[in-house]
């Protein structure tokens, strides 16, 4: 079974006459870049905070690396960066990461100059915190995060801010340090189109609460366009739909629903055919909508 | 614990400001010990800082004149005193820079938002506390032996040996005021802790001296109470009142009131900050 790298249940922050987390119950795995998607005050950082005790939880629990170890303990295998990044202005880019590695117990400053490089900031690393760009810091906050090789980092919107570059570069940062260096990632924004491009896994939040959580196909599935069949007889229509038209991309999503994937643009031919097929339809139309559009959707429904 | 304490005097010791506090202190040492009088803050003086000149002819001169060189030759010319051992009367003065070392090891950290790198890691609340606790004393014991140690050995060179108390008896005053001062910077740092940001930190604690001596003076006006007695146990006062042969009563008075200083200030401190939110 794939590790759990992060359990929450039921997770509840509450401020006076203020919910701002309401029983969030997530499981991040091993390997995952999970991407929690909110608009602005939806709860995210809230629950990151509350994850990572920078602000105590009023309610639920969670559990680090599945282990009943203590949550000190599990925190020294996590990294972290919460809100925009923040360091000492008066210390250069290297000074700063020195006195947290100091902090940390580190010994090797070669470490220091790796993660500089890692990030792209090798160059800069003699340059002071109060000069750097928006995008240089968000760098240097993800240098502080993987500092001491943590198996699981969390940050919060890296990417607010930056330009097109600077957001490429941190995703190809990342993924990078997914794939090699095989580290669980929880990344937060508001934007579900970059985080598409990173993600394999998401999680949608609004008012505090978790209104959808599934992974990149799933996602995929719910946003691409194909015809969508309602009927009370999915089995026969499934195989009318191999004889009579040929095709087997198809997906039958419950016991009334398939979504069809082919003959986009001859929805009436579909039509047709399940119907001199007596095949019971009660609903047949064109689906598909973007990332954005599902999102908006996600949150309508949520405040229904 | 102990590796928060190193990393933040990494940090101390590459900004500018120790080093502007510590060149402060020597020369406000310099100043002193050249016009030969120690200065002092707030709005009263303890009684036992200020009558070095029992005389008061020169008293009067050196309240008339403007030049530091004309009081150094009047002092001169009163005799010999330990001059350095009044120094240490005025150590009120180091209250100002006890502020300054809250302001860089604890204050800055929890302002400027850093403290949160440190605190989603494994380092509890708790260790947090302690530990910039332990590198607030510390850093304020290396001031406070700078300046007292400087103020010793600028003395020495300046006005002679004449004027000196002698490094055993500079070691033992000093001994005597750690406690309370340790006390002052246990309120320094539980101000800290409970408000978080540079500016209110600096708009409670700068007045903070001078607003106790008029609450102290004015409770005592409006209740008719003795404001000498009370004022024995204001901060200023004790700092006068230990370098000049205070009774053992006295001390052991003192020293409880830096215990309750200490431990009072310290648990206050710990209990807001362990339930506050860190931004």
């Amino acid at each position: 079974m794939q590790e759990i790298v992060l359990q929450t249940n039921n997770l509840t922050k509450k401020y006076k006459g203020f919910m701002a987390l309401d029983n969030a119950t997530i499981t991040i795995h091993k390997g995952d870049i999970y991407g929690l998607i909110g608009r602005n005050g939806a709860g995210k950082t809230t629950l990151m905070k509350t994850i990572t005790t920078l602000t105590n939880k009023s309610g639920g629990s969670f559990s680090l690396f599945d282990s009943e170890e203590e949550l000190t303990e599990s925190k020294r295998r996590i990294g972290c960066l919460i809100e925009s990044p923040a360091f000492f202005g008066n210390l250069t880019a290297y000074q700063n990461l020195k006195y947290y590695s100091i902090q940390k117990g580190m010994v090797n400053d070669k470490h220091i100059d790796k993660v500089l490089k890692l990030v792209d900031l090798f160059k800069e690393k003699d340059k002071k915190f109060k000069n750097f760009s928006l995008g240089m810091k968000q760098r240097l906050g993800i240098a502080f995060a993987i500092l001491d090789n943590p198996d699981f980092i969390i940050l919060d919107e890296p990417i607010n801010g930056l330009d097109p570059i600077g957001i490429k570069e941190i995703r190809d940062t990342l993924k990078k340090l997914n794939e090699e260096e095989k580290i669980t990632i929880l990344i937060s924004s508001h934007i579900l189109s970059e985080l598409y491009l990173i993600a394999n896994h998401f999680c949608f939040i609004d008012k505090g609460r978790i209104i959808k959580d599934l992974t990149k196909e799933e996602l995929d599935l719910e946003c691409s366009k194909c015809i969508v069949i309602k009927t009370k007889d999915v089995k026969k229509a499934t195989v009318i739909l191999e004889k009579g038209l040929a095709t087997t991309n198809y997906k039958v999503i419950d016991n009334t629903e398939i979504r069809l994937y082919d003959y986009l643009d001859n929805l009436a031919k579909v039509n047709k055919i399940l119907l001199n097929n007596d095949i019971e339809i009660m609903g047949i139309y064109e689906s598909g909508i973007s990332l954005e559009d599902y999102f908006n959707s996600l949150i309508k429904d949520g405040a229904k | 614990m102990l590796n928060i304490i190193k990393s933040d005097l990494y940090r101390v010791f590459r900004g500018k400001a120790i080093y502007v506090a510590i060149i402060l202190i020597l020369v406000l040492a310099f100043v002193s010990c050249f016009s030969m009088s120690p200065g002092h803050i707030g709005i009263t003086t303890s009684s036992e800082e200020q009558p070095l000149i029992q005389d008061n002819e020169i008293l009067e001169q050196v309240y008339e004149t403007d030049s530091i060189l004309e009081t150094r030759e009047l002092m001169k010319k009163y005799g010999a005193y330990p001059l350095d051992k009044a120094q240490l009367g005025a150590n009120a003065n180091l209250y100002y820079f006890f502020i300054i070392i809250v302001v860089i090891v604890l204050v800055t950290d929890l302002s400027n938002a850093t403290a949160k790198n440190t605190l989603f890691s494994a380092i509890s609340r708790k260790k947090y506390y302690l530990a910039k606790l332990i590198t607030c004393i510390g850093l304020g014991t290396f001031l406070i032996l700078i300046n007292n140690y400087g103020s010793y050995i600028i003395n020495l060179i300046m006005n002679g040996k004449e004027f000196s108390a002698g490094f055993i008896e500079i070691t033992k005053l000093t001994m005597l005021q750690l406690p309370i001062l340790y006390g002052i910077i246990s309120v320094l740092v539980c101000i800290g802790f409970c408000f978080r940001k540079i500016g209110t930190f600096n708009s409670i604690t700068i007045p903070l001296i001078v607003v106790v001596q008029l609450i102290i003076m004015g409770v005592s006006t409006l209740f008719h109470l003795d404001t000498t007695e009370i004022l024995n146990y204001e901060f200023q006062y004790i700092i006068g009142n230990l370098i000049s042969n205070p009774s053992n009563i006295y001390i052991l008075k003192t020293l409880l009131l830096a215990i309750f200083y200490i431990i009072g200030f310290n648990v206050i401190g710990y209990q807001v900050f362990r339930k506050t939110e860190i931004k």
